[in-house]
């Protein structure tokens, strides 16, 4: 029973871990392909969530199996933890500062533009 | 097996932070460059947290948080002075 | 391959990042704008914190961020917006 539950919490510990290295380098090729700044900030939820947020918690997952590292294992599980929820609660915030801050201060452009009712000269 | 795999996962790591850097250092508008910066330092954490499990140094793992913290701090700094002019201070 | 030679890889993130790190500090030196010039210096640190974190000092890793993310951008950027944004000749 137990080394059942230690095969599933590594196993998913490592898909998640994996999936976070693809996903983050499909966030790099994607922020080269993108032209706008707006269109940009998808790309960069992409690394956020799936590149940082979900391979964190595959590192808790992973690390509270493994015994080669000691008690202090514990430690990372806990810390890494921590650190997927501060960066779930605050890089959206931060780009989302970042996005008001540009759109306030007219540097870029609304490129694929239907409406803009904030600013209507940017649009286009 | 997990060793190897976590060996791997860093060289993948390592290639988006490369990408990353390229598009920090040309980025057409400042905007794009705090994004590119924002990025950098999100794959920075997660390289650090697995090779402190690949050294089995746990002590390593400490550095992650304030890592993520002061990114922020950034994000606010650049949102405040592009919509502002000044940091009002 | 990977599995013979692990601190191939190591030095491959250490040697990649210092690389990375000279060209942020051309140009951040070369730059007339000079909040751009703010965030190059942003990059360097952050290349650092890496070369820092892979020579196992993680203490001056939890000192050099806090000053060189949190602490200098803020100081330059109420420096720049007190005076002037472009560099003249």
């Amino acid at each position: 029973m137990l080394d059942t539950l230690v095969l599933i919490s590594r196993v998913l510990g490592l898909a998640l871990i994996v999936l976070g290295g693809i996903a983050s380098l499909i966030g790099a090729i994607g922020f080269h392909r993108f032209k706008n700044f707006y269109l940009r900030l998808h790309p960069l939820t992409i690394t956020t969530i799936w590149g940082c947020v979900y391979p964190l918690i595959g590192v808790t997952l992973l690390t509270i199996t493994l015994s080669e590292l000691g008690v202090y294992r514990w430690f990372i599980a806990g810390a890494s933890f921590i650190t997927a929820l501060i960066v779930l609660f605050l890089a959206p915030a931060g780009s989302h500062a970042i996005a008001r801050g540009v759109h306030k201060s007219k540097t870029a452009r609304v490129q694929p533009c239907l409406a803009d009712l904030l600013d209507s000269e940017l649009c286009g | 097996m997990i060793w190897e795999l976590i060996l791997i996962i860093a060289l993948l790591y390592l290639a988006s932070i490369v990408l990353f850097t390229i598009i920090a250092f040309k980025g057409p508008t400042l905007g794009d460059q705090v994004l590119a910066i924002d990025a950098i330092t999100y794959a920075t954490i997660v390289l650090m947290v697995l090779f402190s499990i690949y050294f089995k140094e746990p002590i390593l793992t400490v550095v992650v948080i304030p890592l993520a913290l002061w990114v922020y701090a950034l994000d606010i700094y650049m949102a405040k002075y592009l919509e502002k002019g000044d940091l009002g201070a | 391959m990977i599995y013979m030679y692990p601190e191939t890889i190591v030095y491959l993130i250490m040697a990649v990042s210092s690389i990375l790190s000279v060209v942020a500090v051309y140009l951040a030196i070369m730059e007339r704008d000079l909040v751009r010039a703010v965030l190059y210096s942003a990059i360097q640190s952050g290349l650092y914190t890496i070369l820092y974190y892979f020579l196992m000092a993680p203490d001056i890793v939890l000192v050099y961020l806090p000053v060189a993310v949190g602490l200098i951008p803020g100081v330059l950027l109420i420096l720049i917006s007190k005076t002037e944004r472009v560099e003249k000749e």
